[in-house]
């Protein structure tokens, strides 16, 4: 396995981005395939059988039928024990070889990691043990028919946790027959078709209720009431949803906090920091080689806070900060682009509203107590 | 090393679709080129070498079609002696170089290639013919390789009459020859039925029917039936010659209807759905695939 992994890598140049991987995958598959094809003439007769020849061409010569010759691309039941044996063993390893891009698939394009790994391995186990069954029914409707008597003395009483689940045992299944019947060609299709569009769905999150607040419209308020907290220690604002948390929202939050705290200053002595600009990237390393050479020159003083990297998606960048009065918050943002160009998505700096509110408070307390 | 990968991941690229390029048309690689000198050179000797019992009957070529072909179901001689067929599902026409095992030109009814239960060709001077199992009869022209071509479609109106399977020119009476594999008309049950169907220039096809009853046409045989799958003239006696897959049978009967001979098919098919006579003293059938693969055979004629 970790040769694939090393090999998937030096064509994808290290990225870890899972469309660059699965790209590579069946690149590297689909080379494969071909070299194998053109060197070795007896897997494509094998592998794809019946299938094999639906071109025809001007010029082709056809086989010789007296010479003892059988037919260019002969059907399963026309093959030797021992061509029978590779054509099966062909056709169970392309079976794999499509569906372990799926199982990849499957375990990382969803939100959370509690995925059942019983699963994971059906969708490896399924195909293969399909393809066998079609291989061995093939078009005989009296094994057909046997073997629906079979199945039905069989009990299968799975409820799947998610209903995308049973899609992928659905694709495994389909996978499976294809390769079954001699046609990988469908199976690549299928696979490679349904592992991108699943892939584009997680990306974008594709289906989610527009009236469901994300995020980050969720902890703005929050974050904000924190931000302004008088004595600095900053009450959680609702417990209720703070303990609806998972331990790793929780970490996040409380890594927020600090921040906050950070730039708020605490025991009544002035904040060291005054804003958050906050970098999403797909290339963190050599972004924060160029934030930070604008930070250098744009800032008093600056601090990395915190890297959040991520796989499919832009990692974070966190720096707390503090502006000169000379620099405002337009220009330090521009700066920051115009150094960094593509190598970032976003540049934004944050919690300055909540401190401009926090001084303003402060200040008509100030007014208040002198009218007074 | 960066460029140095996507150098290689490029070249691997162009290597890939250069061995993916398809084989240009009419190419014959050296080796094929030989083969085909060979075969050539072999169907003349077995043709010029005197009949005698142990050759009587054998194969003295056979060619196994591509798959594309598996339901071959008609064999149709130009004037000038080339062999035309066609699958059974689409109007995709083939051109077989019969004496050399050669694969020489495709071209379709239109694009994409109509589809249809075709089950019979001919050809009639420049223009080659169709027939549907309804009998709905689809001219065109002679296409060039790869081409498309217009084609125009003629209904016999004899749907109701017969499931045609076989049909042939006779230059004679200048009429197409539609040989009944099914009859449905009661009356007519009991006959080998040929319809005629005679082309006139500037005027409308007139019909008429020749029905042979058929236990003068079984004879001694002891077939249950008689469906012709296809039929063609004998260049050198002008006869009507058809195969019948279901009996694997071969027969002759004269324009007139009188029964020239009726028997088996000789050699091995499995289903025999394809007919032609060359000048050159060929019998070509073709079958479809069944348990082997669908083939040409060539056996010597008469």
């Amino acid at each position: 396995m970790s040769f694939f992994r090393r090999l998937i890598d030096f064509f994808t140049l290290g990225s870890d981005r899972p469309f660059a991987r699965l790209l590579a995958y069946y690149t590297g598959l689909a080379l494969l395939v071909v070299v194998v094809f053109q060197f070795v003439p007896v897997v494509p007769r094998l592998l794809l059988g019946a299938h094999a020849s639906t071109v025809t061409r001007a010029g082709q010569l056809l086989q010789d039928g007296l010479t003892g010759a059988r037919s260019p691309n002969p059907t399963l039941d026309e093959l030797s024990h021992l061509e029978l044996a590779f054509a099966t063993t062909l056709i169970m390893l392309t079976t794999l070889a499509l569906m372990l891009p799926v199982s990849w698939v499957f375990m990382s394009a969803r939100r959370t990691r509690d995925f059942n790994q019983s699963v994971v391995q059906a969708l490896i186990f399924l195909p293969v043990v399909v393809a066998g069954i079609v291989l061995v029914v093939q078009t005989s409707l009296a094994l057909a028919f046997s073997l629906a008597g079979i199945v039905a003395g069989l009990r299968f009483r799975t409820t799947l946790k998610d209903v995308r689940d049973t899609v992928y045992i659905f694709l495994g299944i389909g996978v499976g027959l294809a390769a079954g019947v001699q046609s990988p060609v469908v199976a690549a299709v299928v696979s490679v078709t349904f592992n991108f569009v699943v892939l584009l769905a997680w990306r974008y999150d594709f289906g989610r209720n527009v009236l469901e607040p994300t995020a980050s419209s969720q902890w703005t308020g929050p974050l904000g009431d924190l931000a302004v907290a008088k004595n600095g220690n900053g009450d959680v604002p609702d417990r209720d949803l703070v303990l609806a948390l998972t331990p790793e929202k929780a970490q996040a939050l409380t890594e927020r906090f600090n921040r906050v705290s950070a730039i708020l200053g605490s025991n009544g002595k002035k904040s060291r920091f005054n804003a958050i600009v906050s970098i999403t990237t797909n290339g963190p390393n050599q972004a924060q080689r160029q934030v930070e050479r604008v930070l250098e020159k744009a800032t008093k003083r600056w601090k990395l806070d915190e890297v959040i990297t991520n796989t499919g998606k832009p990692s974070q960048l966190f720096y707390l900060v503090r502006s000169r009065k000379s620099s405002s918050r337009d220009a330090l943002l521009t700066a920051i682009r115009a150094s960094a160009g593509d190598t970032i998505a976003t540049a934004e700096m944050e919690i300055s509203t909540a401190l401009a509110k926090e001084s303003g408070e402060k200040r008509e307390e100030r007014k208040e107590k002198e009218r007074a | 090393m960066t460029r140095l990968r996507r150098a290689a991941a490029g070249l691997l690229a162009v290597w890939a679709g250069l061995a993916c390029r398809p084989a240009q048309g009419g190419e014959l690689t050296g080796k094929e080129r030989l083969e085909v000198t060979a075969r050539a050179s072999r169907l003349e000797t077995a043709l010029a070498s005197p009949d005698s019992s142990d050759t009587r009957g054998a194969a003295i070529a056979r060619w196994i079609l591509p798959e594309t072909l598996r339901e071959i179901s008609g064999l149709a001689l130009t004037a000038d002696g080339r062999l035309l067929t066609v699958g059974d599902e689409r109007g995709k026409v083939f051109e077989v170089d019969y004496r050399r095992g050669v694969m020489v030109k495709t071209f379709t009814l239109g694009h994409p290639a109509v589809h249809g239960d075709f089950e019979a060709i001919t050809v009639v001077g420049d223009t080659v013919f169709l027939l549907a199992s309804d009998g709905v009869l689809y001219e065109f022209p002679e296409g060039a390789d790869g081409e498309a071509v217009p084609y125009t479609i003629h209904d016999t109106g004899l749907a109701r009459q017969c499931e045609f399977e076989g049909m042939a020119f006779d230059p004679t009476i200048h009429s197409l020859l539609l040989a009944c594999k099914k009859v449905h008309d009661k009356a007519l049950q009991q006959s080998l039925l040929i319809y005629r169907w005679r082309l006139q220039p500037g005027r409308d096809p007139t019909l008429s029917q020749l029905a042979v009853p058929l236990k003068l046409v079984i004879g001694t045989n002891g077939w249950d039936g008689l469906h012709p799958s296809d039929i063609t003239i004998d260049p050198f006696t002008g006869n009507y010659v058809m195969i019948a897959s279901r009996e694997k049978a071969l027969i002759a009967i004269t324009p007139a209807g009188d029964v020239v001979f009726a028997r088996p098919l000789q050699g091995v098919h499995d289903q025999g759905e394809g007919v032609a006579i060359t000048k050159d003293s060929i019998l070509i059938v073709s079958d479809e695939r069944v348990t082997g693969p669908a083939v040409i055979t060539l056996y010597r004629w008469p």
